[in-house]
């Protein structure tokens, strides 16, 4: 019974979940990586990409689409949510954080502006657009559900689908734009050694800047994914993010690929075990599993990646 | 990152703000006029998840104390009323920050609400220390009324009613030999629950019972949204053919997306804290036909009496009414007809309390009389089902 029953359905439950893990949890470490600073209002870069997402959609879509049209609402909430995402996390640098590097404040004067800038975007959210949930329209399948295909007993759900494209197409692009282009060249450049890349020329505010922006774009991306099947309200981030930061922990805060791992091994850690015992278990061997896994290899599962603060 | 911590502070900042500004308007009131003016206070959620829970009863005990004011069902009064809202967002925690507001403001002689039982629980110690009466439009836990609690009251019939009907209903009418039962954590929900679960197995089904805590989504607990993929793979691999819910419309609405998106055929069903449109318009329409709903209230729209009552309801809420929205007009009323039987020199909260354990008061939605621990005498309990995307009473259940 235990860890047959079921294994498939369970394993697929949980890869869903660690592919929008993986996306946030990459704001997260891309803003480590230059700052060696937890951004704790990524929760609301997540969220802000969810509202975006809903009212575009909202605005667009009158009759339930079909075929090409769920593909183009689905692409188009996903930009939309991206650039919610980016412009509140760009946003949240310049005002949150920004001022504070300029007078070069103290660590923790980092951290509670994060979390008053959260506190204020989310009770804004809160204010503006109502406190009860509110559901994306409805772009493909009838009610954005339904089962795609059933592969070795495990009921692949549509959703599930759409979730694994979008974060695969979106975390290989954000690999090679890191590896490869100018962009990343100065992102890699100042989280190795600030002070020498700002010597050679990197602009450092700029590279920062950048850096939010990029982990605002797969946030808001994720937020808007995460609202397709859940909806969105103003405390939508919380626990998501949360889930991120603990993933993006696990696979080696800072580091990129780690990011990656760490969000499709806690989505599985959550779940897995499901098929032996009650649900209720599972945030108590998720955790278990995390705590243990930091005994063994403190600096996460790729291993940290740190340089000099900028 | 909101911390739980944080969010205390916040809650109990919001708090003190909605009240200074309801003590202001209190003290116009007063000035306004040569008569006494006595405030009664609503508790219930005003924000969260479940908001419009509490917003169907503010406007019904703020549309009472209106037409009591301008004579219309009472006649003239020797005295002006005020109305005082306080926001608990239906949790236990910030429940008893709403309820010293309301002690702390000596004019408040009695109080409709709690609207949740777990609120209930955690406020109405302070409640009965200060001898203020509480009558709630919708608190259904069963163990409520059994702290020897003097100024408990309620005008709807407790879980204990409501559980073994809502089990009969599966088992008789939906021939259910198996079912799963689930409750969200709060007071209210494991109460209900475990009701039910005793019940449905008397009756001969199986039941197996799970606990899937509320939210942060819906502000109704610390569970984390995912929870119910795995939640809904459970249900199907039991092979249930009926799921009941014990709990809230929002998290009812998640786990029942979660259910037919992994393709479960089975029936859902679920209690009065799903009876609300929201339930159907966060689930969409597709998702939440064919759900039973149970609930310890009639359907308004059926009372020729209540016509004029929900009329004059839209206007002051620009929302139609909704579930409890008329048993807490009644709660209202009934401690206006308790107060004019007492008079200005009668008016205490100690004396409310007493006059309601005597009080008959033919309401809208039944009879109000208590029993000695506060319950309402009498126990109906009706069926609901969402058709069309509406959400229709069948009438009473087995």
């Amino acid at each position: 019974m235990c860890f047959t029953e079921n294994f498939m359905q369970y394993l697929v439950n949980g890869l869903a979940n660690g592919f929008l893990y993986a996306l946030i949890a990459l704001g997260y470490t891309l803003v480590y990586g230059v700052l060696q600073l937890i951004n704790f209002a990524h929760s609301e870069v997540f969220m802000s990409g969810g509202f975006a997402g809903y009212f575009v959609l909202q605005a667009v879509v009158g009759r339930q689409p079909h075929g090409l049209m769920s593909v183009l609402m689905i692409v188009l909430g996903i930009v939309a949510g991206a650039c919610g995402g980016g412009l509140i996390a760009f946003l949240l640098e310049r005002v949150a954080y920004r001022p504070l590097r300029r007078r070069k404040a103290p660590k923790l004067a980092f951290l509670i502006s994060a979390i008053g800038a959260s506190y204020f975007l989310f009770n804004l959210a809160g204010k503006e657009f109502g406190r009860t949930s509110l559901s994306v329209p409805y772009i493909f399948n009838g009610t954005n559900s339904g089962i795609a295909f059933t592969f070795l007993g495990a009921q692949v759900q549509t959703m599930y689908l759409i979730w694994a494209a979008a974060a695969i197409v979106l975390l290989v692009s954000l690999d090679r734009v890191v590896a490869k282009t100018k962009l990343g060249q100065g992102i890699r450049a100042v989280a190795e050694d600030a002070e020498t890349a700002s010597l050679m020329g990197v602009n450092i505010d700029r590279v920062i800047s950048q850096a939010f922006v990029l982990g605002g774009l797969l946030g808001g991306a994720a937020g808007f994914l995460y609202a397709l099947n859940f909806g969105v309200v103003y405390t939508m981030g919380f626990t998501p993010a949360l889930k991120a930061f603990t993933a993006a922990v696990l696979g080696g805060i800072g580091n990129l690929r780690g990011a990656m791992l760490g969000g499709l091994v806690l989505g599985v850690a959550e779940s897995l075990p499901l098929s032996c015992v009650n649900f209720n278990w599972q945030d108590v061997i998720a955790f278990g599993i995390l705590i243990v896994v930091l005994l063994f290899r403190p600096m996460g599962l790729l291993g940290e990646r740190l340089g000099r603060s900028a | 990152m909101h911390t739980k911590l944080l969010s205390k502070f916040a809650g109990a900042a919001l708090a003190a703000a909605v009240s200074a500004l309801s003590l202001s308007a209190t003290v116009t009131a007063a000035s306004a006029s040569s008569e006494p003016t006595y405030t009664i206070a609503y508790e219930g959620p005003l924000s969260g998840g479940n908001a419009q829970l509490g917003l169907n009863m503010k406007f019904a005990v703020q549309l009472a104390i209106n037409q009591a004011n301008a004579g219309t069902t009472f006649g003239h009064l020797p005295f002006k009323l005020a109305f005082l809202a306080a926001d608990d967002q239906g949790s236990a925690t910030q429940s008893p920050t709403a309820a010293q507001q309301v002690i702390g403001n000596s004019s408040v002689m009695a109080l409709v609400g709690p609207a949740f039982s777990g609120a209930t629980k955690a406020a109405e110690p302070l409640y009965a220390q200060a001898k203020l009466a509480t009558v709630s439009p919708s608190a259904t836990a069963p163990e409520l009324a059994q702290h020897g609690w003097k100024n408990f009251f309620r005008v709807v019939a407790d879980d204990n009613a409501q559980g073994p009907a809502d089990a009969t209903f599966a088992v008789k009418q939906l021939k259910a030999k198996k079912i799963y039962s689930i409750d969200d954590g709060s007071a209210y929900a494991q109460g209900l629950a475990t009701a039910f679960d005793a019940a449905a197995k008397k009756l001969g089904a199986s039941v197996t019972h799970a606990t899937a805590l509320g939210t942060t989504q819906c502000q109704a607990g610390t569970g984390n949204v995912q929870q119910y993929s795995a939640v809904a793979t459970s249900i199907i691999s039991s092979h249930a053919p009926v799921t009941f819910y014990a709990g809230y419309y929002c998290d009812f609405a998640l786990l029942a997306k979660s259910l037919r998106s992994a393709g479960y055929k089975g029936i859902l069903m679920s209690d009065d804290g799903s009876l609300d449109p929201h339930y159907v318009s966060e689930a969409g329409a597709k998702v939440a036909n064919g759900t039973y709903i149970s609930c310890a209230c009639a359907d308004l729209s059926k009372n020729a009496a209540a016509a004029p009552f929900a009329k004059q309801f839209r206007a002051l809420a620009h929302f139609p009414v909704g579930t409890y929205s008329a048993e807490s007009y009644d709660a209202t009323n009934v401690i206006i007809s308790v107060m004019k039987k007492l008079g200005v020199k009668g008016i205490s909260r100690a004396n409310i309390v007493n006059a309601l354990h005597h009080v008959t008061y033919k309401g809208l939605t039944k009879v109000v009389k208590f029993q000695a621990n506060g319950n309402i005498a009498g126990t109906a309990v009706y069926i609901y089902h969402v058709v069309n995307g509406k959400i229709v009473e069948l009438g009473l259940a087995p």
